[in-house]
């Protein structure tokens, strides 16, 4: 055991073989890290890196969904299970797992089998595969604490901090995780907001992967409903919900080159846990939603809430399958929405509408779980009255354009 | 002399990025695509394209003056760097896009189709890329 002046002592040695004193030079690389932070320059650096993050996502999610897999899903898997599947064409067993026998995709096919494996494996693997690929590009490489620096004042407006970007980064890839990095947050009220909006107006990669391939001519309108979304309801519940919003302290990281070791663990690791949490959840949620067309209880309720469906949020009332679709899986919901024929309006009101219905039951859970009972409950007070109100909004601005 | 001809070199480049970011900007509001010998300018993202083309162009032409200043360096680097980022997703677009056989044909596309994918015409910045690639031999020399 040493004594205290030996422990300094000690130190002194350590530093003076270790350490270099001197004049800090000005590298270049510090001269861009600063650049990328001042908003001027740090603005058209973000752009031009979520330009390219989009467009990677795309080409990447399209190589292997439009390339191979939809090649794979519907000129061989979907005849071959056809041909084998043991129970007669129009029983409720083929229903349920192969379903509709005259389709020649997998995509409007809707058995467990044959929609809830493409839309998992075929369309939704290979978009939250890109997402989560850049995304650690960017936090592996130092760029996440910058963009968190340059969106702080406009978070600040919503009660919120610079931070509050890596929760609704990371819900873009999965609402799940991203409910557990709310705890970054300081205080019960941002982290309220941050969970409430995020559950309502970020759609996950899941979701964003499925809106590429059904409406890729509108889905940045969807995105920029959902954005527009998150500011007007993180205001409102900034100016209601009482509670601090403090200022943040951020250490930013130099830049560095992304180790592949640790980019590889990372992809691994998060690809992997869709296996476990996802898949069985849409092949779940096909189940039950086709359970629920053949005992009738979807042309019930589409009947019920009829007025409320066609009337208020002027979407068709054959809907109502996919939103009961989307508390289980909101990509499946999507895919199913696709089989409905709507107006272009109708389909940008309908998929708003599946994104800001009810987070997927894995959210919710998350949610009941960090927030807790009361907290739960506010969030789900303003999911209400925010469906509400947004989307009859939505319709009410087709009328005012008179396309509705 | 290092520094003179940078500066001269980047002003001209600065003033292509520029006016091609423009140019992308006013096609992408009027929703028209345009076409001139090897260069196209149209598809999707065009707007935003240009939108960071302009951006690049402006941060050449300011770092200009004493190049090689340190921090004036860096403005040079993070314009090209967007560049760089545009022109990679395009590279990238384009060879995702060459391999599969395409929704009639077979798995792999043909030798012939393969090849045409990578034929002319191009987006702007890929145009451009290789002259951006200048700012690598200032980055290397203000290394050493």
């Amino acid at each position: 055991m040493l004594k205290v002046e030996e422990r300094w002592d000690l130190i002194d040695r350590i530093a003076k073989k270790t350490v270099k004193f001197g004049k800090y030079r000005h590298t270049l690389k510090d001269a861009v890290a600063e650049l990328t932070v001042k908003p001027l320059t740090g603005i058209p650096v973000a752009i031009a890196v979520l330009y390219g993050f989009w467009a990677f996502f795309r080409a990447f999610a399209g190589f292997f969904t439009d390339g191979f897999l939809v090649k794979l899903f519907d000129a061989h898997w979907l005849p071959w299970l056809q041909e084998i599947f043991p129970a007669s064409k129009d029983s409720w067993l083929y229903y349920i797992f192969v379903g509709d026998p005259l389709t020649d995709n997998c995509f409007e096919a809707f058995g467990m089998l044959t929609s809830g494996l493409f839309v998992a494996i075929g369309v939704v693997l290979p978009a939250i595969t890109a997402f989560y690929l850049m995304l650690i590009l960017l936090e592996d490489s130092g760029y996440l604490p910058r963009l968190a620096v340059l969106i702080d004042t406009v978070l600040h407006k919503i009660g919120l901090h610079g931070y509050a970007i890596v929760p609704s980064i990371l819900s873009l890839g999965c609402n799940v995780p991203a409910c557990t990095a709310c705890r970054i947050l300081e205080t019960k009220k941002q982290r309220f907001i941050m969970m409430t909006v995020l559950a309502i107006f970020i759609p996950c990669g899941a979701q964003l992967g499925i809106m590429l391939k059904v409406i890729p001519d509108t889905v940045g309108w969807v995105l920029l409903y959902l954005l527009i979304g998150y500011f007007i309801l993180g205001f409102i519940l900034n100016k209601i919900v009482p509670g601090k919003s403090p200022e943040f302290i951020l250490d930013i990281p130099p830049y560095q080159k992304p180790m592949l070791a640790n980019v590889g663990r990372k992809l691994w690791m998060r690809t992997s846990s869709f296996f476990t949490t996802a898949i069985p959840f849409v092949l779940l949620g096909v189940i039950i939603v086709n359970v629920l067309y053949l005992t009738g209880v979807i042309g019930w309720l589409a009947t019920g809430l009829s007025p409320l469906l066609s009337g208020w949020f002027g979407v068709p009332k054959e809907t109502v399958g996919p939103l009961i679709a989307a508390f289980l899986r909101k990509d499946l919901a999507v895919a199913q929405l696709s089989a409905i024929k709507m107006t272009k309006y109708q389909m940008i009101t309908s998929v708003v509408l599946v994104s800001i219905y009810f987070p997927c039951v894995a959210t919710f859970v998350m949610l009941l779980k960090v927030e807790g009972g009361k907290g739960f409950l506010g969030s789900l007070a303003a999911l209400v009255v925010t469906v509400f109100l947004y989307g009859g909004l939505l319709h009410l601005i087709w009328i005012l354009l008179g396309v509705a | 002399m290092r520094n003179k001809f940078g500066s001269v070199y980047f002003s001209i480049l600065g003033l292509f990025v520029l006016g091609l970011g423009i140019a992308e900007l006013i096609i992408g509001v009027t929703g028209k695509s345009f076409t001139w010998g090897i260069m196209e300018i149209s598809g999707e993202f065009l707007l935003w394209r240009g939108l960071i083309l302009f951006f690049a162009g402006l941060f050449y032409l300011s770092s200009i003056r004493n190049l090689t200043e340190i921090h004036q360096l860096a403005k040079n680097v993070i314009a090209s760097i967007m560049l760089w980022i545009i022109a990679g997703v395009q590279i990238f677009t384009i060879v995702t896009e060459s391999i599969p056989g395409g929704e009639e044909g077979g798995w792999i596309n043909s030798w012939g189709d393969f090849l045409s994918s990578y034929l002319p015409p191009y987006i702007p910045a890929l145009i451009l890329l290789p002259f951006s690639l200048v700012t690598l031999y200032y980055v290397y020399a203000t290394k050493k």
